[in-house]
């Protein structure tokens, strides 16, 4: 190649490289917080968001922070904000939530996002992003918000969990003092990090099962049983083929006299030697469900899910499953006591509840006094 | 690591490669998630093109019995003019034709424990896929993808959950707020 020929070559690669660097992240996103919002945005940064280029792709690493106020007159104790990138795999959709707050009227607090965006290397106009508020959960679990994403149940269900999880260890402090409840984090931060995790890939539409995962089979589910459940699970299986489950269905009974409108049950699986794991939640496929007292339903969904354990496939060989969340038809929600999550060890398997775990770590970074003040707060 | 070219992607991807090249490409499959990829793309673009099958354009019956017709008469043409067979003369063991044989049926059975190894087989995905990345939860699909990012957080201080629906959640008490954070993705 003559010299003409490679100073032209190394022009082009210098400009495509420019170019694939230079996207303006200034005006890309977009932050909506809705009419008569109960939050106003009162600052917003970008920090060190970036572009680069991978091939044919370019990726796009945002890391924004947002200072929201409180400009309602009641106490906030959740948020959710729903991040839509329309460009990136249609149908595509995330949230940002912070559980366990408590924000004051007037009280301004702080929130992350940070994302990653992989598209094609052609720019349009527009957004990238597009950041609304989906819900805000007050003090007395009343909701706002667009809720598309149902984000005022899940914040509701969050919040209650949260109440049973600061009755449990104000009452082991009030029972057994500052140092029983020492004790008491020390076994919960234990648990945690003796729980075992799966990796599960999730894939939407129909895969293509090869020979590698074995026969398929029918596993039938085992049951946990809540006293106090509105629902009964009765019967139900799992399409299984070495270490991908697939068209979990359940059915459920309702044995109290309310209507229900969303039923979630959590399920477990097994692998060979009998360890437990937490395998997903189930929730009800059907948006418009209404479930009268007495009648039964079937919770299933047509997805695939793939297990995988320090990059090995752990081969699934046992199926549990028990109510996790209910939704009433006047909107109330039912969760598990705490005495059904110990009940069947239960609460050896299952995560922590959001405030468990920003109790734990309170303890953690700042000690037992800070803690038992904590706990004193509500 | 070498890819195989388009070509062989989408001749895999219709089932048309030979034995040794179909081998070869569902090795380098099993490894490399970019060509899976490619090839998903290739079979799915398959599925569009049925139609063409049904052209009327081509008459497929005069096309075959054409072609037979120049079959015979090639091969009676080369009956007319082929010379006395010369092999006929020489020695039929001939050093040179015995190691020719040796050398086939050794490539033969080098061929076969090749061929009776377990081929890795091919786990081939379609659609959106939701999962847990090194740092964050991930949706995508083809090419495209969107994740929502941990960063500044170990792994093994964030709290995992799937949804069956479709979704993957991320919690983990944030570094810098101090505010427990939810990241979730999910599918429509």
């Amino acid at each position: 190649m003559s010299n003409k020929g490679q100073i032209a070559l190394l022009a082009l690669l210098g400009a495509g490289a420019a170019l694939a660097q230079d996207v303006p992240l200034e005006g890309r996103v977009s932050i909506n917080l809705g009419k008569d919002s109960p939050v106003a945005l009162v600052g917003m940064s970008t920090g060190d968001s970036h572009s680069s280029s991978r091939g044919a792709a370019l990726v796009l690493d945002l890391h924004m922070a947002l200072t929201l106020r409180n400009t309602g007159s009641s106490r906030i104790h959740g948020v959710a904000l729903r991040v839509v990138s329309q460009e990136v795999t249609v149908g595509g959709k995330g949230s940002v939530s912070i559980p366990s707050l408590n924000i004051g009227p007037g009280e301004s607090f702080p929130v992350r996002i940070d994302m990653q965006l992989m598209r094609p290397t052609q720019v349009a106009g527009g957004p990238l992003v597009d950041v609304n508020l989906d819900g805000v959960l007050f003090e007395d679990l009343s909701c706002a918000g667009q809720d598309r994403l149902n984000s005022c149940r899940t914040l509701t269900a969050w919040d209650l969990e949260a109440q049973r999880d600061r009755e449990h260890f104000k009452r082991i402090l009030a029972q057994a003092g500052p140092n029983g409840l020492r004790q008491a984090m020390l076994e919960s931060i234990g648990r945690q990090s003796a729980r075992p995790q799966l990796d599960v890939r999730v894939t939407r539409a129909p895969a293509v099962t090869s020979a590698a995962f074995g026969p398929v089979h029918a596993e039938q589910f085992a049951f946990l049983d809540f006293p106090d459940s509105p629902l009964q699970p009765s019967k139900g299986s799992a399409q299984i083929a070495g270490n991908e489950a697939r068209e979990p269905h359940i059915e459920v009974l309702n044995r109290s006299a309310r209507a229900i409108k969303y039923v979630e049950l959590g399920w477990l699986v097994s692998d060979p030697s009998g360890q437990q794991y937490m395998a997903a939640s189930l929730p009800a496929s059907d948006p418009a469900l209404y479930l009268p007292a007495g009648k039964t339903a079937i919770v299933e969904q047509d997805t695939a899910l793939r297990f995988t354990r320090r990059g090995q496939p752990v081969n699934i060989q046992g199926a549990v499953g028990f109510v996790s969340r209910v939704q009433f038809a006047d909107g109330k929600l039912w969760v598990p006591s705490r005495a059904d999550l110990e009940r069947g060890s239960l609460v050896k398997v299952l995560p922590a509840s959001a405030e468990e775990q920003r109790l734990n770590d309170l303890y953690l970074k700042r000690g037992l006094d800070a803690l038992v003040q904590e706990l004193k707060k509500y | 690591m070498k890819h195989p070219n388009p070509e062989t992607l989408a001749l895999h991807a219709g089932g048309d490669l030979g034995a040794m090249a179909g081998w070869r490409t569902r090795r380098h499959l099993a490894r490399c998630a970019e060509c899976r990829e490619e090839v998903a793309r290739f079979e799915q673009f398959r599925q569009l093109l049925p139609s063409l099958d049904d052209s009327q354009d081509v008459h497929w019956g005069r096309l075959a019995a054409e072609m037979k017709a120049n079959i015979r008469l090639g091969l009676a043409a080369g009956e007319c003019v082929r010379a006395e067979d010369p092999a006929g003369a020489g020695p039929i063991w001939s050093f040179a034709r015995v190691g020719v044989a040796l050398a086939s049926v050794a490539a033969l059975l080098a061929m076969g424990v090749v061929l009776d190894r377990p081929a890795p087989t091919v786990a081939r995905e379609t659609g959106v896929v939701v999962q847990a990345t090194a740092d964050g939860v991930q949706v995508r699909e083809g090419g495209q993808s969107m994740g929502l990012m941990h960063s500044g957080t170990s792994r093994d201080a964030v709290t995992y959950q799937v949804g069956a629906q479709g979704s993957v959640e991320a919690r983990y008490v944030d570094s810098e707020t101090g505010y427990v954070t939810v990241n979730k993705v999910d599918v429509e």
